[in-house]
């Protein structure tokens, strides 16, 4: 793909995290409350459509492909359960609606970490709350730098010179990983500590503040999300359809989806 | 604004099962015009079957069941946190233990209206039913759909009849009912505020024209709300006494319920497709276009 350490430098910085962190929570939201194929499919296309708008340089990006497999395999996994009980035409629908409900999380959750940095969005939080944020930092990562350091592995196996086919080389395969995986946490949390997190006041060199276009974001999801719930707790639109019935939707829902690609179509910000 | 719409609505097609057979003459075979669901229950001992009027467009099992206590006097009780059926008309645990008298227990069946009957994937708390389908409830053993015995195999056109909805008091358009209404369903006009008053398989009254499925009654229903006011103009008063202020609100609610009606949800389908496409195809020209701008 892309050259990580160039790239990784100057690489775009999109929006405030914060825009972004309210973006996922709502589009996770709206994901959470239906149970209608409609809805969370069109989800599937917005979180694509911003995804491919905002998408890091760096090998995070690379993430959402991952969660788009892991909801997928989610889904596969929901689906199979059932045939461990009663098998019946509702059964089988009901369940690959729920899964496909669990993976549309998966995949809102993989574009928040494919267009925004974990780094960055532990910066917002508070001085007093350093110690959970390092926790955060650190879970947050893990996903992006695993797949990073799967990349870099697999490179260094090629150059030199050893056959990597994914059954046979995986022992080779995973222990670097996994010690990398434990030295980049270790290194992150020292580095952290020894600039100080959560000691003092913090600054920041090149201060990314909250413009207008990261409100928009963050007002626009907001509304989304509250058009959702209110169509959840007033019960004025059907948000779980019977598992055989044939699949429908509300006009104003899928404008209250499609409001959520607002961020895919402003553009990034440069920090 | 929506919930007034929804409200005025709700007025119209309340009244429209009185007024719409007086009408047209006879012969309407018209679905139950607010939404109804079908409630079964086998208590082993005897068998319920109970239309139950909905307040919202889905609810979930147990509210249903809540429903039917209210508009019929079923008695239940709730446990296992609220979550779960302990006591139905009489039969099961009273305390919060609902599997207290296992492996005798409350089973629960989701009904697809034509009689069919498929053992619930989940519990009634998060289950939801709409208007035209069934919940089961049969006490006995039997873990799974399998073992566990099977409710009667009803439609939901047997337990709601069509001609003979019920319309009872809870609505907010009580005040406006009409006290002596000879016409409709003389079997239910005491049940609102009767006690236990369910009426069994042997008296509900059977369809007398062919079963409309879900999908197909739901479009003659919302053509039949908006038209009632207008075909029956000056009966209404005749009938049934509704102020003039209800029935603007009633006429004036007509139009979006008109516009959304018809061939809505496949209009809404295409918008959606049209919208999912153009997202991925929007996302994949980005994709296109990021790669081959040079890295900044």
């Amino acid at each position: 793909m892309t050259s990580t350490g160039v790239a990784s430098q100057t690489r775009r910085l999109g929006f405030h995290p914060g825009a972004w962190i309210c973006w996922s929570t709502c589009a996770g939201i709206v994901a959470f409350v239906t149970t209608d194929p409609v809805y969370l499919l069109l989800l599937w296309a917005v979180a694509w459509f911003v995804y491919a708008s905002h998408r890091s340089a760096g090998a995070t990006a690379a993430s959402f492909r991952i969660f788009v497999l892991a909801g997928v395999l989610a889904l596969i996994v929901r689906v199979a359960l059932v045939f461990l009980g009663t098998v019946n035409a509702a059964n089988v629908a009901f369940a690959a609606r729920e899964g496909l409900r669990l993976a549309t999380i998966l995949v809102v959750f993989g574009t928040f970490n494919a267009v925004t940095d974990p780094f960055a969005v532990v910066r917002l939080a508070p001085r007093r709350f350093h110690e959970p944020a390092l926790a955060a930092a650190l879970a947050l990562s893990i996903a992006p730098r695993t797949v990073a350091s799967v990349q870099t592995v697999r490179e260094a196996q090629r150059l030199r010179g050893i056959n990597v086919s994914p059954l046979r080389s995986l022992p080779a395969l995973a222990v670097p990983v996994l010690e990398r995986g434990m030295e980049d946490a270790l290194t992150l949390a020292e580095s952290m500590d020894a600039r100080g997190h959560g000691g003092g006041r913090r600054t920041r060199y090149r201060p990314q503040p909250f413009t207008p276009a990261a409100a928009t974001i963050a007002a626009s999801a907001a509304l989304a999300a509250g058009t959702f719930l209110s169509a959840s707790f007033g019960g004025w639109a059907e948000l779980h359809p019977a598992s055989l019935a044939r699949p429908e939707a509300d006009p104003l829902l899928l404008v209250a989806i499609a409001v959520l690609a607002v961020p895919g179509m402003l553009k990034g910000e440069r920090a | 604004m929506r919930r007034a719409t929804a409200f005025a609505v709700a007025v119209v097609a309340t009244f429209a099962p009185v007024v719409l057979p007086a009408a047209t003459g006879a012969g309407v075979a018209c679905a139950a015009t607010t939404p109804h669901a079908g409630l079964v229950i086998d208590t082993g001992s005897r068998t319920l079957e109970l239309c139950v009027e909905l307040d919202a467009a889905r609810v979930s099992g147990l509210h249903l069941v809540e429903l039917a206590g209210d508009q019929y006097g079923l008695q239940y009780g709730f446990g296992l946190g609220g979550q779960g059926m302990c006591r139905l008309d009489g039969t099961g645990p009273t305390g919060d233990d609902c599997f207290a008298d296992y492996p005798d227990f409350w089973g629960f069946w989701k009904g697809d209206g034509s009689g069919a009957w498929t053992w619930a994937p989940t519990g009634p708390a998060s289950s939801t039913v709409g208007n035209g389908e069934l919940d089961g409830w049969v006490w006995g053993a039997g873990d799974t759909g399998n073992t566990h015995a099977k409710p009667p195999a009803v439609s939901i056109d047997a337990v709601c009849p069509p001609e003979a909805s019920p319309t009872p008091a809870p609505q907010p358009s009580a005040t406006h009912a009409p006290s002596p209404t000879p016409e409709p369903s003389p079997d239910l006009a005491g049940s609102p505020s009767a006690g236990p008053d369910p009426r069994s398989s042997a008296t509900s009254v059977p369809p007398p024209t062919a079963a409309p499925s879900a999908d197909a009654s739901r479009s003659p229903e919302s053509t039949q709300a908006s038209r009632s006011p207008v075909a029956t103009g000056s009966r209404i008063t005749t009938t049934s006494p509704v102020p003039t202020a209800a029935r603007s609100t009633a006429v004036l609610a007509e139009a979006p319920n008109d516009g959304e009606g018809g061939n809505g949800p496949n209009r809404s389908l295409a918008f959606a497709l049209t919208l999912a496409t153009i997202f991925a195809l929007g996302g994949w020209f980005r994709l296109r276009a990021n790669r081959r701008a040079p890295e900044p």
